[in-house]
């Protein structure tokens, strides 16, 4: 091109980039200048030859886990974590109502007992049987401390197994993404990064 | 998809949203992948770095300040990429035959007389430009592919190449020069006439 003032210019023209007072002078050099002008309808027409450059339909087909970024893998992660809370949560719960119930039952059995006890209280004359009676209620009383203690080991030990049990899926959920996407060790260790950088955050949160 | 705009789902990633990421992917993979695949001319390549690209994003995006837009940003990982993939490649050819093997045609320079309906019969344009793509020196072949297939503006690849503008412009001058001096020698001439453009 022989007028290169005219070349940036040109360019904006040509990709729709340039001022109205841009196109107006680029037309009006065009006209007076048949090199220029020469230059301007071959690169017209290598924009169109391009167009015909269209991608292989495979490439253009919607994202596959396969060799393609694993779509959801944060959001995968992310829900096995919230998942894994809510089962255990629900797990948690659902015992916790069972305990509840078996104290509430037992308490109900303590209470009918006391009830018999203090019926027959009034019957009961030597000193003997005031102790008998003193050290029942100790045993009743050492019994619910005893299932008391009982129902918070077992909230605890629940706490943990839920723990241990999220932790699990979350490994199994990485290894099963990883066999899907990996095709070599190291596409498995990128995506094995991956998924520990959504752990990372998911456990921040 | 959602409607938030890049940078809104940016900062919901910031702040936390692991799933914004994801809708970023949605939004951006085939574009990515497609201009991967036109620089470097090989479908497999164009899926493993294009994974790789959105890997680097994803380790990176916490830091990303919002000096360029995102899509300038993520176009600079890809290119990036792709020049680590082609220094590694040196010596070899750039001309991948991958999009050629269903039709199974190599290019072959046409008759001066073949017109435009012969050529699109044949399916040799596609693969001629291919070729004459592949042919372009790197820095070219980016801003050819960047500007005609993914339509940034002289600008967004200024930011994604981190060039000056007026570098852009020459490559791109260069690399249209180059492109039609080849494809006239391979015979093609009046496949296609834009009308003028307006901005």
């Amino acid at each position: 091109m022989e007028c290169t003032g005219f070349r940036d210019a040109l360019l904006d023209v040509l990709y729709g980039e340039a001022e109205p007072d841009t196109v107006r002078r680029v037309e009006q050099h065009l006209k007076q200048c048949r090199s220029c002008d020469d230059e301007m309808a071959g690169f017209r027409r290598v924009k169109g030859q391009l167009a015909s450059y269209t991608l292989p339909a495979r490439t253009l087909a919607a994202p596959r886990s396969r060799g393609a970024w694993p779509i959801g893998l944060a959001a995968a992660a992310a829900l096995v974590v919230a998942l894994g809370g809510a089962f255990a949560y629900a797990r948690v719960g659902a015992l916790e109502a069972r305990l509840a119930e078996q104290e509430r039952r037992h308490g109900r059995e303590l209470d009918a007992l006391r009830a018999s006890l203090d019926v027959a209280r009034p019957a009961l004359g030597s000193t003997a049987e005031s102790a008998l009676l003193l050290r029942v209620e100790q045993l009743l009383k050492n019994s619910e401390e005893r299932q008391g203690q009982r129902l918070e080991a077992s909230l605890r030990e629940l706490a943990g197994r839920s723990e241990a049990q999220r932790r699990l899926d979350l490994a199994r959920v990485r290894a099963g993404l990883s066999y899907l996407d990996g095709r070599s060790g190291h596409q498995a260790a990128r995506t094995a990064e991956l998924m520990g950088y959504v752990l990372q955050a998911a456990e921040k949160k | 998809m959602s409607t938030s705009t890049d940078e809104a789902l940016v900062e919901a990633f910031q702040g936390g949203d692991l799933a914004a990421f994801d809708l970023l992917v949605l939004r951006w993979q085939r574009r990515i992948q497609g201009t991967i695949y036109r620089i470097l001319g090989s479908e497999d390549e164009a899926r493993d770095l294009c994974q790789e690209t959105f890997l680097k994003a994803y380790r990176s995006l916490k830091g990303f300040k919002g000096e360029a837009r995102f899509s300038s940003w993520l176009y600079q990982i890809a290119v990036n990429l792709c020049r680590d993939r082609m220094r590694r490649r040196r010596g070899r050819s750039f001309v991948s035959l991958d999009a050629l093997g269903d039709q199974g045609l190599r290019p072959e320079p046409l008759s001066r007389e073949a017109g435009p309906q012969q050529l699109a019969e044949q399916g040799s344009l596609r693969g001629l430009v291919q070729e004459a793509i592949a042919a372009l020196p790197e820095e070219q072949r980016e801003v050819i592919v960047l500007k005609e297939y993914q339509e940034l503006t002289f600008l967004e690849i200024a930011q994604a190449l981190d060039v000056p503008l007026s570098t852009v412009k020459t490559r791109l001058y260069r690399g249209l020069v180059n492109l039609r001096g080849r494809l006239e020698r391979q015979g093609v001439r009046d496949v296609a006439v834009l009308p003028a453009a307006h901005s």
